[in-house]
């Protein structure tokens, strides 16, 4: 209240952490809440910009799509979207205990959605070197160096270690189980994006045009795949780098937000660490929660949309 | 005390129970890609995958995040983010829909 | 002690109290503050730098365009030029001008707030718009960008060798600056109104507010991630949108007007908040269709992010997705009617002063209707392949920006004048400039339909020599104008040193920020008010001192 004459005989109990322009906890934390929802609501709008873009390319060039896509690794993708939501349930349950006054199992609970997110980026890292070892990364130069040395090497045996990001242990697929067999090291003097991986979807694409009669290529396909009548691989291969490149930049800027919610954590930690909060004062955890919740469901998003695409073209 | 928050009532069984609800989720989303849905109708796998999706995340949203507890205006700020995000995709998507070369064959 | 129930009682010749500008003199109590008005000040500094920068572009393209030749500058200089003189005007200008300098300083005074809901959140947003518009200015100063305001790809992604990316970075940063501010309005809107203010006693500046910040933080995002994916397409050239590699140059179209055509209602529902403030307060008589007002806000605000493809209608986009945002168009256009129906049905029996703010004010309400009607031109499928790229859309949107916004917004800032700074302003020269400023504008623009419907393009520096006569014209209304800008500079900087000292309700309104003093406390209020009016009640019930008024009505002829 800006005027306190007359009102001396009331105790004004100011909660901790009442800012100077609201009257009471309930209108800040009121406000709180609705800018930090009208916060997320413009997010979503951000990200949206790229699921625009990404059905966009995904209605034009289904095949291309499919094909990039089996080659992100479901399992590791499956495991993050397990570990986010894991992450999820502790960071609701550092709510709910911040609610309850419990700062030991608040900071508990913080430290271990923090391990959660950071194993997040762990495994989002393992597989980005992947793409990295295989010339997958959609900008030129950015890949791994691998000198051409005249005669493309062939392993019969495979180190198991580098396959296993791409063999399924459970499942075995058509491709993976080709590959593993003879494993070929591309040279890639520049660092190019590669597509060394056939074009297993758009065969089967075409076989089944030609068995069932309908019709599996897009328009945009039809002209988009081919020059002169003929499959061209590097059309093809130009496809799937946009597959890749809006891959890259949707978990790219997820990651991004994974780091700036780890930031976030870091400092609630902090706080909460010192006590700050308490079954009075608590809508610093919640919407921190917010915002990691949010985080979570993009990724819930994201992981169907790019990892299991057309998996069952070659894989049922 | 803030004690118009009567979120959270749900408590561990609670939180458990939609924490299973997202894992059967993601265990039926990842099993279900491999099945060949398509034969029933084309994009068959993709509209189940986003079925199964938006459910997590209704689930997350509404206990985790405690919509099902806020006031109105919120339940209209997630509702009217959704919708512009319909807004977005669905007129874009009109206009590479309805080129005359056509996106989609017949 | 301020009493709010009965106004036009302030005591002139008691002792001046501490207000807003009086407390604390330093820099760092400017720099760190978190009061609303001083950062509605530290704004209004900064957009006028802007301003000006803006308008030297302005007077360059002008000045070129006087002769049919490429000779003042050459073509790639020229469209270095325009594209500046569009994106500081357009994104630092414009977007934050009435809702970052009018909005700050009176939104939580109208509603009966201390502050905004967030003040701290108010700060960030200033520092984002600095350093967004230092980085953009640093970029142009460098060399500057050649690809228009619109940044369409492929030019700007592949083919040139301008400063895209530094300056896509400014716009991306000031983007930040935009949806904060919008967010903070929208929690202050709902959480901190007085007692007694409820929705519809709001003044219908607040209802523009809401309804811009709305667009604010449903559109900047997409602008924000749109200039990203074009700065990393330039950098990494990966081709999304490059057709040769199956990426598409309209997607970049698409995203880029999904924001920016809701942006283009973000520089004029505030300006219409203005004006429905004006020309009420100014024809003392309450404003008529108060709720199809408010709401056609809301409607504008909604039905804008449904038309962004008559940007695009000879782009390449399919005829149908052509004929639906065709049609869309003309549906948009209704709630601005309603409006200025509205408003001419409230000046009808009113009791009119032609002061500055008002002659400000009629001005948009003529400017914005020929720029309205303009528009439906444009949004016409046939009509439009004859029009697009020409000075009949230059001429369009400048009627509507210009003519509508940065009217509204002088006419706003000479209104609430005394309030914000204490001081009254020489309304001779207030009136002289807006008349100066009407007169150069129709000047300026009205010839460039002519031109346009006769065919001169955009973004040329040279055209027909036959054309010549009408461009003249223009740019001589250009000159008129630009007097008529600098003006107000030059008086209301004067008022701040040797003006009279304005007392609490100059024009003598009811509106809530007349209760206070002028410049107002730090709290806005020295007691919190309790609001038992309607909005625009000119009577008793107010609490309006109708005598008093009148008698002290000669204080708005002070020259």
């Amino acid at each position: 209240m800006a005027s306190h004459e007359g009102t001396h005989e009331e105790f004004h109990y100011h909660a901790p952490g009442l800012q100077h322009q609201f009257e009471d906890m309930k209108q800040q934390e009121e406000s709180v809440s609705i800018g930090m929802w009208m916060f997320l609501v413009q997010e979503i709008m951000f990200f949206g910009g790229l699921f625009s873009a990404y059905l966009v390319f995904r209605s034009r060039f289904p095949l291309a799509f499919a094909e990039g896509s089996n080659h992100l690794d479901p399992f590791w993708g499956g495991l993050n979207t397990l570990v986010l939501i894991v992450s999820s349930l502790t960071m609701a349950l550092t709510v709910f205990y911040a609610q309850r006054g419990n700062r030991n199992m608040q900071v508990l609970m913080i430290v271990l959605t923090m391990i959660f997110g950071a194993t997040f980026l762990g495994v989002k890292l393992i597989e980005y070197t992947d793409k990295y070892n295989n010339g997958l990364i959609p900008v030129t130069g950015w890949n791994k160096r691998i000198k051409d040395t005249g005669a493309s090497e062939h392993t019969a045996e495979t180190s198991p270690a580098k396959d296993a990001a791409f063999v399924l242990p459970l499942v075995e697929t058509r491709t993976s189980a080709a590959e593993s067999a003879t494993h070929e090291i591309h040279p890639n003097p520049k660092g190019e994006f590669q597509w060394n991986y056939g074009s297993h979807v758009f065969d089967y694409a075409i076989e089944k045009e030609k068995t069932s009669g309908k019709a599996y290529l897009t328009q945009s396909e039809r002209i988009g795949y081919f020059s002169n009548g003929a499959f061209d691989p590097n059309k093809y291969r130009d496809k799937i780098r946009i597959f890749f490149y809006i891959y890259f930049v949707m978990t790219g800027l997820h990651a991004l937000h994974m780091i700036i919610g780890l930031g976030v954590m870091v400092w609630l930690l902090w706080a909460a660490f010192r006590g700050t909060f308490s079954s009075d004062y608590y809508a610093p955890v919640e919407m921190s929660g917010l915002y990691w919740h949010f985080v979570d469901i993009v990724w819930i998003f994201l992981f169907p949309l790019l990892y299991l695409l057309g998996r069952h073209f070659l894989h049922s | 005390m803030a004690d118009n928050h009567n979120e959270g009532h749900i408590g561990y069984p609670g939180y458990f129970g939609v924490f299973a609800i997202l894992v059967a989720g993601t265990i039926f989303t990842y099993f279900s890609s491999f099945w060949d849905l398509d034969s029933i109708f084309p994009g068959a796998n993709t509209l189940l995958a986003l079925l199964i999706a938006f459910t997590k995340m209704t689930c997350v949203m509404l206990f985790f995040m405690h919509v099902y507890w806020s006031p109105r205006l919120i339940w209209l700020s997630v509702v009217a983010s959704l919708f512009w995000l319909a807004i977005m995709f669905a007129y874009t998507m009109q206009d590479y829909f309805t080129r005359g070369s056509g996106v989609f064959s017949s | 002690m301020q009493n709010v129930d009965a106004i036009g009682s302030a005591d002139l010749t008691g002792p001046t109290k501490t207000n807003y500008l009086s407390n604390g003199f330093t820099l760092k109590s400017w720099l760190l503050t978190k009061d609303h008005k001083r950062i509605a000040i530290m704004y209004l500094i900064t957009i006028s730098l802007f301003f000006m920068a803006g308008g030297l572009y302005a007077a360059t393209i002008r000045l070129e365009l006087l002769t049919p030749d490429t000779d003042l500058l050459t073509s790639a200089t020229y469209n270095k030029v325009f594209t500046q003189h569009g994106i500081l005007m357009i994104f630092f200008f414009l977007i934050p001008s009435i809702p970052a300098v009018l909005g700050n300083f009176l939104l939580p005074i109208m509603i009966g707030a201390k502050d905004l809901a967030l003040p701290r959140i108010n700060l960030l947003s200033l520092y984002i718009y600095w350093i967004g518009g230092a980085l953009t200015v640093y970029a142009l100063l460098q060399g500057g960008v050649d690809t228009g305001w619109t940044f369409y790809t492929p030019y700007s992604t592949t083919f040139s060798n301008s400063y895209v990316m530094a300056v896509g970075l400014g716009i991306f940063i000031n983007g930040f600056s935009s949806i904060l501010t919008g967010l903070n309005f929208i929690v202050t809107v709902h959480t901190m109104r007085a007692p007694g203010m409820t929705w519809f006693r709001l003044p219908l500046f607040v209802w523009a507010q809401y309804a811009t910040s709305l667009v604010m933080i449903l559109g900047t995002p997409v602008i924000a991630i749109t200039v990203l994916l074009l700065a990393i397409e330039r950098t990494v050239q990966v081709g999304i949108f490059d057709p040769a590699i199956g990426g598409d140059p309209i997607l970049f179209q698409h995203m880029f007007w999904f924001y920016s055509h809701p942006a283009v209602y973000i520089m004029v529902l505030p300006g219409m908040g203005v004006v429905s403030e004006l020309i009420s307060n100014f024809s003392r008589k309450k404003i008529f269709g108060y709720e199809f007002i408010a709401f056609s806000s809301i409607a504008i605000a909604v039905f804008g992010f449904l038309v962004w493809g008559h940007h695009m209608f000879v782009s390449g986009q399919s005829i149908y997705a052509g004929m639906v945002f065709s049609f869309l168009t003309m549906v948009v256009a209704i709630p601005s009617a309603i409006k200025m129906f509205n408003w001419s049905a409230t000046l009808y029996k009113g009791s009119i002063s032609y002061d500055t703010p008002m002659l400000y004010g009629l001005g948009f309400m003529g400017l914005f209707l020929i720029g309205g009607l303009t528009g439906l031109f444009l949004g016409s499928l046939g009509l439009v392949v004859h029009l697009t790229d020409t000075y009949f859309v230059v001429a369009h949107f400048h009627y509507v920006m210009v003519g509508g916004q940065v009217i509204a917004y002088l006419g706003g800032l000479h209104y609430w004048w005394p309030k914000m700074t204490g001081r009254m302003y020489s309304e001779f020269w207030g009136k002289v400039s807006a008349m100066l400023v009407f007169i150069g504008f129709n000047l300026t623009f009205f010839p460039q339909f002519i031109l346009g419907y006769q065919g001169m393009p955009r973004r040329y520096a040279s055209y027909p020599a036959e054309l010549q006569v009408l461009n003249i014209f223009s740019t001589a209304g250009a000159s008129v104008l630009a007097v008529g800008f600098i003006m107000p500079l030059i008086y209301l900087v004067h008022s701040l040193f040797y003006g009279k000292k304005a007392p609490d309700n100059p024009w003598m309104l009811p509106g809530l920020e007349w209760r206070t003093s002028s410049p107002p406390p730090t709290e806005n209020f020295e007691k919190m008010p309790v609001v038992t009016w309607e909005a625009y009640e000119f009577g008793e019930e107010s609490g309006l001192d109708l005598d008093e008024a009148r008698r002290r009505e000669s204080v708005t002829t002070v020259s």
